[in-house]
């Protein structure tokens, strides 16, 4: 039981992490990054080839992850976004663009980085035990740790800093917003660079873990729209919420349905399916808040 | 007296569909101007060219004798021109204080804005009540009161205000009123109030504009406007 809500926490942490970069990018701009998942990937290879390649300390790999994702969020925005949101009024547009933008990164991870699976090596050693009843890695904790922090790193951002207040108030309204003062521009740019560096920095957490390969980023996206579904897009909280849910829902189904075979996620989508029929808007659906 | 603001022949349109044809106005330093007419008139049209929403296609506005058009909404603030819009436009999820903080977004002076945001508590001390609260919880008065104090949180020299006695209580609407008076008698701030409710506009303010689809039709002095025949059966008729 408690080896189960462990890991949930853990995987969890991450989770939330991811999902609130893309919930943050949906709640200014409108915006579903389909390629949400790929970032997350190319932040995994940016980490291993400063650790690995490079020889450089883990935190280095960390940083230099989120740098290059920040930036690469900034000119997708700049440069494809924000010209085609400007030009569209129609909501698929910008999904067209995000879905080719995810099928480019998988090109470009290919390219760069190859269809190797990549890790890192382990950053710390040992093995916590409780008593038999938590076991769990030094690593992990490190890392589930470290992801805790940046949430609450965030959240503080987001609610006490002049930026992230005007990114809240640019979520909730628009205009209102351009008549404080905001430029609209800069600050929908802003707010995709930290959503991509969130992305990023999850990739470079976890390539410690569990090592990314190119054909994670599909998959990644689809959790990340998994859990702002279940919490409902465009809150902060909810974006917290759908990441521990699925992260522990994650780790009840590895524990207990592994006896009936690889069905954890074929259980999960069919309660998220019966979930969203009652509750379309997700638990704390409504603007950003 | 000096021109603060001077919108001159302005054109705007909505697509192919104009909704000002050639619009004049005037804003004197110090001057409370009020710019009344029908729903659908264009005074929202007006207000949004000069905070610069929305281009206008052939005219000038000038402010403090320097062209405004073309400039970005947000450059606009800075230089000094705040506007409450249209259905309060409250940021609902935040808390009274972050969106009285909002307002002064293009401000870096630290010090001088915790002395903004004291006056404009004493000046609604139900805001220093509602501190912590979420505007969406408050009602219509209250939150119109808020984002009054949001746009003076700015310390605009130019304050616009698009119908703030719009969906208010009644009892409420006076309250409003004398807040603009005590803003204008208090701040070194001109106010340009558009209005529905005329007789509230043309009784807090030193002139008025009449606007009727998308043209002037009528200015002068708000007393004189007032007795005016034609104003009397356009606009104040019916209203309390
Ligand atoms: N966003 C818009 N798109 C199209 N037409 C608009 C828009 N906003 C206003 N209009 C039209 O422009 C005219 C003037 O509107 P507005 O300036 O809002 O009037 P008022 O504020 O006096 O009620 C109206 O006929 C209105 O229907
Ligand atoms: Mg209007």
């Amino acid at each position: 039981m408690e080896q189960i809500i462990a890991n949930g926490l853990y995987l969890g942490a991450q989770y939330a992490l991811i999902a609130l970069g893309l919930t943050l990018i949906f709640s200014l701009m409108n915006v579903l990054n389909f390629a949400h998942g790929q970032m997350y990937v190319f932040g995994g290879f940016v980490t291993y080839t400063v650790v690995v390649q490079l020889g450089l300390p883990f935190i280095v790999g960390l940083f230099a992850s989120a740098i290059v994702l920040a930036i690469m969020g900034a000119a997708i925005e700049k440069f494809l976004f924000a010209p085609v949101v400007r030009r569209s009024k129609r909501d698929e547009s910008t999904m067209l663009l995000a879905a080719g933008v995810a099928f480019f990164l998988d090109a470009v991870i290919l390219l760069f980085f190859g269809e190797k699976q990549r890790g890192v090596p382990k950053i710390v050693n040992g093995v916590f035990n409780w008593d038999m009843r938590i076991i769990m890695p030094y690593d992990r904790i490190l890392i589930g740790v470290l992801a805790i922090l940046l949430i609450v790193v965030f959240i503080a951002f987001m609610n006490y800093s002049k930026t992230g207040r005007a990114m809240r108030a640019l979520a909730q309204d628009k205009m209102a917003a351009q008549l404080m003062g905001v430029n609209v521009a800069r600050y929908s740019m802003i707010g995709f660079a930290l959503g991509a560096m969130l992305a990023g920095l999850v990739g470079g957490l976890l390539v410690t873990i569990t090592g990314v390969n190119l054909g994670m980023g599909g998959p990644t996206s689809i959790k990340a729209f998994l859990m702002i579904m279940i919490g409902g897009a465009g809150v902060i909280s909810g974006a917290i919420a759908g990441g521990f849910i699925l992260g522990m829902m994650e780790s009840v189904g590895l524990t207990v349905l592994s006896a009936y075979g690889d069905i954890t996620y074929l259980v999960i989508f069919a309660t998220l399916m019966i979930f969203l029929a009652v509750r379309p808007q997700g638990l704390m659906g409504k603007p950003w808040g | 007296m000096t021109k603060i603001l001077s919108v001159e022949n302005i054109e705007l349109y909505y697509d192919h569909i104009y909704a000002l044809k050639g619009v004049s106005i005037d804003v004197d330093e110090g001057e409370t101007v009020a710019l009344i007419g029908a729903n659908g008139a264009g005074k929202s049209s007006i207000l949004r060219a000069i905070t610069g929403l929305r281009p206008v296609k052939s005219g000038q506005i000038l402010y403090e004798g320097q062209k405004l058009n073309g400039t970005s909404a947000s450059e606009i603030v800075r230089r000094g021109i705040s506007m409450v819009p249209e259905g309060r436009r409250a940021f609902p999820l935040m808390s009274v204080k972050d969106n009285l903080l909002m307002g002064a977004f293009t401000r870096t002076d630290k010090a001088e804005i915790e002395q903004t945001l004291e006056n404009v508590l004493t000046r609604f001390p139900r805001l220093r009540e509602r501190y912590h609260q979420q505007a969406s919880t408050m009602s219509g008065g209250e939150q119109q009161m808020m984002v009054i104090g949001r746009a003076l949180m700015a310390r605009p020299k130019l304050l616009l205000l698009d119908e703030p006695s719009l969906g208010i209580a009644p009892k409420l609407v006076q309250d409003i009123a004398r807040a603009i008076v005590a803003i204008s008698r208090d701040e070194k701030v001109s106010i340009l109030l558009v209005e529905q409710n005329s007789r509230m506009a043309l009784s807090i303010s030193n002139r008025a504009y009449a606007l009727s689809t998308g043209s002037i039709a009528l200015s002068g002095n708000s007393k004189d406007l007032m007795n005016d025949d034609r104003i009397k059966a356009a606009y104040l008729g019916g209203e309390i």
